[in-house]
């Protein structure tokens, strides 16, 4: 009856590991343009921000809850950053505008979850709207072009001597920091705790109002940081950056193997999932398929998987249960002779 | 009360030679009626747990037969077998002497068998009287549900069973108490010939006990079978023909009840000489620990005085809801107290939450285990050192090493029965999940130990062993404080007991002159001795030699009961009069969610025409808003009935821009084709797209937010790949495909008109038909739902079937409407769906939203987007206001539930 929860995780960890490899490996047989410096710097260059954003959404994901602003904060940061930067901000300036917009959306999003306890879903709704809004607002429909030539060449160029592009650099040195926070030390455990039996946790003095509130406040922050790279990457701040990069967002975390009923979900599975969704738009950009297409293929992939994975534990468990129960009824029917003598 | 029962029990003479083994029972009773229900040679088996082995017994027509045993005998096995929850591994019942196979509860329902669940399984966003008809409503004409005879026939039910209430209220409102009358309301109503109670009175007041008892005789005369599942001896022997005893999932005897007694009863039950249970040490008691003055929280408790000494172990006896629970609350800082003072070791604390708690030495194992004290998906290790992990850490990481320093001491100690300390805690029994939460709270080093009903659902052996526990704690100096139902524990661990009453402590013991008599008069009030010493009862697990020693408190049946709430709340029996019919509608009608929203529409509305004249003397523009409403509150329709069984549905935009596409494209290559071709192909190409979304939602169990966000993508995808880029223009289509939706029968374009046949028949559906009540049902609650027989995988197919379906045919409308379709139509549509959805007060949780408020919410945000553009305020600034407007609305609907809970609060 017990598949535990360590090992149900691995495997599907083992699975996307093993599907990301393959796809790898035929993605550079089958196609000559794939395995180059150029394509690689391109797809992991596409993913920058997505993968910022990827990271609170996952430790948001496993408290229970949801951001699905993130795109919104992203692109109000870019706004107000672009703004700071065309009043003759200096770019450190401008990347803190950035932060303090973000920080602030997040307490926002915090205030209205973790504080009221409104659910996360209708909140977040709303201020994907009332960010998205306000960007407009702020900036009007012309985007800021005169970016500075260090932010552009942040966007477009690779680490010399290498193809990494400089812009997943933030997540390179955000990644590890928050896989280790969720495995490895205190403040993950009570994250897990709180998604997996809230009660508990706040009875066994898990604050989890202060968590949540953080965990919504630091997604704003890192958002913020997404922001930026998107100045960078499209060499102009304008309204509508980073719009629509939710849906990816999410669907990585999910894919990554986090329930969206909480407590359940690691950071590796998670990075995985990203390597996969990178991998796949990689092929599918260098076979000319549209956004969309990707997105349809995005979109089968995680439906495919998660009911795949469902079919699978339910008909191990309840062979595993049916196994047992004929094994108990064997043993029930041969010592049926003592509780019937017993009363006096 | 005891005498009419018990003066009709003599009426059923009967089964009287039922003092024979069960096994032998069914030869001798050929020559009797038949049985309405008949168990015969019942198994039933979870994982590696026998729950019941074996059982055969009788239940025959105008009898009451009570089913008693200890936790964990197997009553509520049996009582979902039969209730056709279950379906046995081995054995067959036979209803009305007819061998059958229950498949659901709704089968059991249709052969006669009502239950009336030991939770009540109602569903609180639907009135009284939805609930006593739920799975067997009225229908009137059409086959459409008659709401107005469900209100009277239900108003009937209820005021026999003397709950005051108009039938039309909500159950959400209603106390606990009220919900179970309603429950028992909803199996009279059933018209059972089978009625089976799962301890009906475990939260009734005396009142409410003896109006179900003349109820349940009324019910012998007209021959209905009873089954009584209870833990309160004296009631089972004022209301009980017969007693089947159950021990460990077998039957143990049946007895007719004029001729035992409730000790034999007990022996029976427990079917073993119990050794010493609570051994004690010889323990100094030290200086006062925890000091508690004039402690108070308003409604719950008042003015309480507490000591506990190092290595006391003080008992709090009392009913449930006297306060006990409430007190450790506000010590453990889980609530605040009105006024009164903390004292620990001589210093003040005002601990402001369990942390704070914690960090002052208090520790709280809670009475509800699962709940509030393991996590189930973790391992042994994970959950016992929850509360300490920071203490495991070394450079911020944690050390399996340190973590096992911390617990594994306590937990060689506590005997701990486990394969390894990553087995998830799930897995053990829970007496050794109780010892994980024992080690858990001895890993915070505490001063202060509270035990609220520590052996609760454990067995006897586990018990045994957490007393020792205990024992040896206060040995050593620990303060206990322990809240527990079971008399015999108190009296056996306990050096001092106090007794709460209505959120007082009324009595105060000490070890040596401690009696369950004494303590059981003081917890309910009664002054005089009712019952004597023969007439004894039974706590949840009876432990103890001699069973004539037992009475419980909640025995003591006669004068005084459970009132779950202190003093100062009043008797349901009074506010009869305050709540008059006329003043109740009124009520509601402002109460209700509509009411509010166009209140609010209006607040807009009135000062933009009166600054704009334009706003609503403009034809074209109310044209406009009132197209924009059809089109988009049809997509919305569908959205409401998705979120009425709590999920949600992001791809409807997708689903308008492909099906738009779709019936444009066909036009397009088909322009002789005639109009209702490409209507119905986009309608049954949404229809499909919702079918996909429900099919995998309900039955493949994943969650619909990945599902619909997954839809979301491949709709557009599939969309974008067919358009491949181009536009379906206005002069690629027919013009009658251009024509059907720009006429304007009477003034008023033929959009509205179909729109309002839409809402009119989605309204009628969701309000008139079963269905329609059903997926309420589904969303308010799920597990009720399905106890009641309602399909919610169905449900929930049938309302994504009917997103999909809306969507489509707005598709079909919006491809004729708009002049140019491409792969970007209605893009991101689904957010101003769920706005006005949300906005219109349709809940997140499931089950409570209309078809009018989602129409006036997507009315609203359109006024509010065309009062802008009026304003001249850039289109694209138009989501800000989107956004604020549902954070505004959530935010006004949690002010006004806060407000209704402090209001019912005080009114109850």
């Amino acid at each position: 009856m017990i598949t535990t929860l360590r090992s149900r995780l691995g495997s599907w960890e083992t699975i996307l590991a093993i599907l990301t490899i393959v796809l790898l490996v035929v993605a550079a047989t089958g196609n000559d343009n794939f395995w180059t410096a150029f394509n690689i710097q391109a797809s992991v260059s596409t993913m920058a921000e997505k993968a910022l954003m990827v990271l609170p959404l996952a430790l948001l994901i496993i408290v229970r809850e949801i951001d699905i602003s993130v795109a919104s904060m992203a692109g109000l940061s870019a706004v107000t950053a672009g703004i700071a930067l065309d009043q003759g901000g200096s770019i450190p300036a401008a990347i803190g505008v950035a932060l303090i917009t973000g920080l602030v959306c997040g307490a926002i999003n915090g205030f209205f979850v973790a504080i009221l306890g409104l659910p996360s879903l209708v909140v977040t709704l709303g201020t994907l709207a009332l960010y998205r809004g306000m960007g407009y607002v702020l900036l009007g429909g012309t985007p800021i072009s005169n970016i500075p030539a260090e932010l552009i060449s942040f966007g477009n160029d690779a680490v010399p001597g290498t193809f990494i592009p400089w812009d997943i650099l933030p997540f390179l040195l955000l990644a590890p920091f928050f896989a280790i926070a969720l495995q490895r030390m205190a403040i993950g455990r009570r994250i897990y705790a709180l998604g997996a039996g809230p009660e508990t946790a706040s009875y066994s003095g898990v604050n989890g109002i202060r968590i949540k509130f953080v965990l919504f406040v630091i997604t704003g922050v890192v958002c913020s940081i997404a922001g930026i790279v998107n100045i960078g990457k499209n060499s102009s701040a304008a309204p509508n950056a980073a719009f629509g990069f939710e849906l990816d967002a999410i669907t990585v975390v999910f894919l990554g193997g986090v329930s969206s009923l909480g407590g359940r979900g690691r950071m590796t599975g998670v990075y995985w999932a990203l390597l996969l969704i990178m991998t796949l738009r990689s092929i599918l950009q260098l076979q000319g398929a549209g956004g969309y297409t990707q997105n349809t293929a995005v979109g089968l992939l995680l439906i495919g998987s998660l009911l795949l994975t469902n079919i699978v534990t339910q008909a191990s468990r309840s062979l595993v249960m049916r196994r047992a129960k004929s094994a108990r009824l064997k043993e029930t029917n041969s010592d049926n002779s003592t509780p019937q003598s017993s009363p006096t | 009360m005891t005498e009419a029962v018990k003066a009709r029990a003599t009426a059923i003479a009967e089964p009287a030679r039922s003092t024979a083994p069960d096994s032998e029972s069914g030869a001798e009773r050929v020559h009797e009626p038949t049985p309405a229900v008949e168990l015969v040679g019942i198994s039933k088996i979870f994982g590696s747990t026998v729950a019941a082995k074996d059982v055969s017994f009788e239940l025959f027509p105008g009898e009451v037969l009570a089913l008693v045993g200890e936790n964990g005998a197997g009553k509520s096995t049996l009582v979902k077998t039969v209730g056709g929850v279950y379906r046995p591994d081995e054995g067959f019942l036979r209803v009305a002497g007819e061998k059958v196979e229950l498949h659901s509860p709704l089968d059991a329902q249709h052969r006669g068998i009502a239950v009336v669940h030991q939770h009540p399984g109602l569903f609180p966003d639907l009135s009284i009287a939805e609930n006593v008809f739920a799975g067997q409503p009225i229908r009137g004409a059409a086959g459409l549900l008659d709401h107005g005879k469900m209100r009277a026939d239900a108003q009937k039910w209820i005021d026999m069973l003397g709950l005051h209430r108009d039938a039309a209220t909500l159950v959400s409102s209603l106390r606990t108490s009220e919900q179970q009358m309603v429950e028992i309301a909803r199996a009279l109503a059933a018209d059972a010939k089978v009625l089976i109670l799962d301890e009906p009175t475990a939260a009734l007041t005396i009142g409410e006990v003896e109006k179900l008892f003349t109820v349940i005789d009324d019910l012998r005369t007209r021959g209905v079978a009873m089954m009584f599942v209870g833990h309160r001896l004296e009631e089972i022997f004022a209301v009980s023909d017969r007693i089947a005893i159950l021990r460990d999932g077998r039957m143990i005897d049946t007895r007719v009840t004029s001729q035992t007694d409730q000790a034999e009863t007990v022996k029976l039950m427990v079917g073993r000489e119990l050794g010493d249970l609570y051994p004690r040490h010889n323990v100094t008691i030290g200086d006062p620990v925890l000091t508690v003055s004039d402690l108070s929280v308003t409604g719950s408790f008042h003015d309480v005085q507490l000591t506990v000494r190092a290595g006391e172990v003080v008992g709090l006896a009392g009913l449930v809801g006297s306060g006990r629970t409430e007190i450790a609350r506000v010590i453990f800082g889980i609530d605040k107290p009105s006024t009164g003072s903390l004292n620990l070791d001589g210093n003040p604390i005002r601990p402001r939450s369990a942390a704070d708690a914690m960090a002052h030495g208090i520790a709280y194992v809670s009475e509800d285990r699962r709940g509030q004290s393991v996590i189930e998906d973790f391992s042994i290790l994970d959950n016992a050192t929850l509360p300490v992990i920071s203490q495991a850490t070394k450079l911020g990481m944690i050390r399996r090493r340190l973590e096992l320093a911390l617990v594994s001491e306590s937990l060689e100690r506590m005997k701990l029965k486990f394969a390894r300390f990553d087995q998830p805690i799930g897995t053990l029994s829970g007496g050794n999940q109780q010892k994980v939460v024992l080690a858990k709270w001895l890993a915070t080093n505490p001063r202060l130990l509270i035990l609220d009903e520590p052996t609760q659902g454990i067995d006897i052996q586990a018990k045994a062993e957490v007393h020792r526990i205990i024992s040896e704690l206060a040995a050593q100096g620990l303060a206990i404080l322990m809240i527990s139902s079971d008399m015999p524990e108190l009296i056996g661990a306990c050096d001092r007991i106090m007794v709460m009453r209505h959120g007082e402590i009324v009595a105060e013991f000490d070890r040596g002159n401690a009696t369950q008599y004494e303590i059981g008069l003081a917890a309910t009030g009664v002054t005089a001795p009712v019952a004597d010493q023969d007439d004894v009862g039974l706590a949840e697990a009876p432990a103890g030699g001699s069973a004539d020693a037992l009475v419980h408190a909640d025995t003591a049946l006669n004068t005084a009961t459970a009132t779950p709430h202190p003093p100062s709340t009043a008797p349901p029996e009074k506010p009869a009069e305050a709540t008059r019919p006329q003043r109740e509608w009124l009520k509601r009608l402002v109460g209700r969610r509509e009411t509010g929203l166009l209140a609010a529409l209006l607040v807009i509305i009135v000062p933009l025409s009166i600054l704009n004249p334009r706003f609503l003397s403009s034809a074209n523009l109310v044209d406009l808003m009132l197209v924009e409403t059809s089109l988009i509150g049809i997509v919305a329709i569908g959205e409401l009935m998705v979120m009425l069984t709590r999920q949600i549905d992001l791809s409807v935009g997708s689903i308008i821009g492909l099906t738009g596409y779709i019936a444009a494209s066909t036009m397009a290559a088909h322009p002789d084709l005639p109009v209702i071709v490409g209507v119905v192909t986009a309608t049954g190409v949404g229809l499909l797209c919702g079918l996909i979304n429900g099919v995998i939602v309900a039955y493949g169990r994943v969650p619909s937010i990945v599902v619909t966000l997954g839809t979301l993508a491949i709709y557009r995808g599939v969309d974008s790949i067919l358009s491949a880029g181009k536009q379906v223009g206005s002069a690629d289509v027919p013009d009658s495909w251009l024509a059907w939706t720009a006429a304007k029968p009477l003034g008023v374009s033929i959009l509205v008109w179909i729109a309002a046949v839409i809402f009119i028949v989605a309204g009628g559906f969701l309000w008139k038909t079963s269905r329609g009540r059903e997926i309420y049902a589904t969303g308010s609650n799920p597990d009720g739902a399905k106890l009641i027989g309602i399909p919610a995988p169905r449900r929930v197919l049938l309302a994504f079937c009917a997103s999909g379906l809306l969507a489509g045919f707005a598709g079909a409308l919006w491809a004729s409407h708009y002049t140019i379709v491409d792969g970007q139509l209605a893009l991101g549509i689904e957010l101003t769906v769920i706005a006005a959805v949300v906005v219109g007060g349709v809940s997140m949780r499931g089950g409570s939203g209309t078809v009018l408020g989602a129409l006036i919410g997507t009315f609203a945000l359109l006024v509010i987007k065309n009062a802008l553009a009026l304003a001249k305020v850039d289109a694209q600034y138009l989501q800000a206001f989107y956004g604020a407007a549902i954070l505004l609305a959530i935010t006004v609907d949690l002010v006004v539930a806060r407000r209704a809970r402090r209001t019912g609060k005080v009114l109850a």
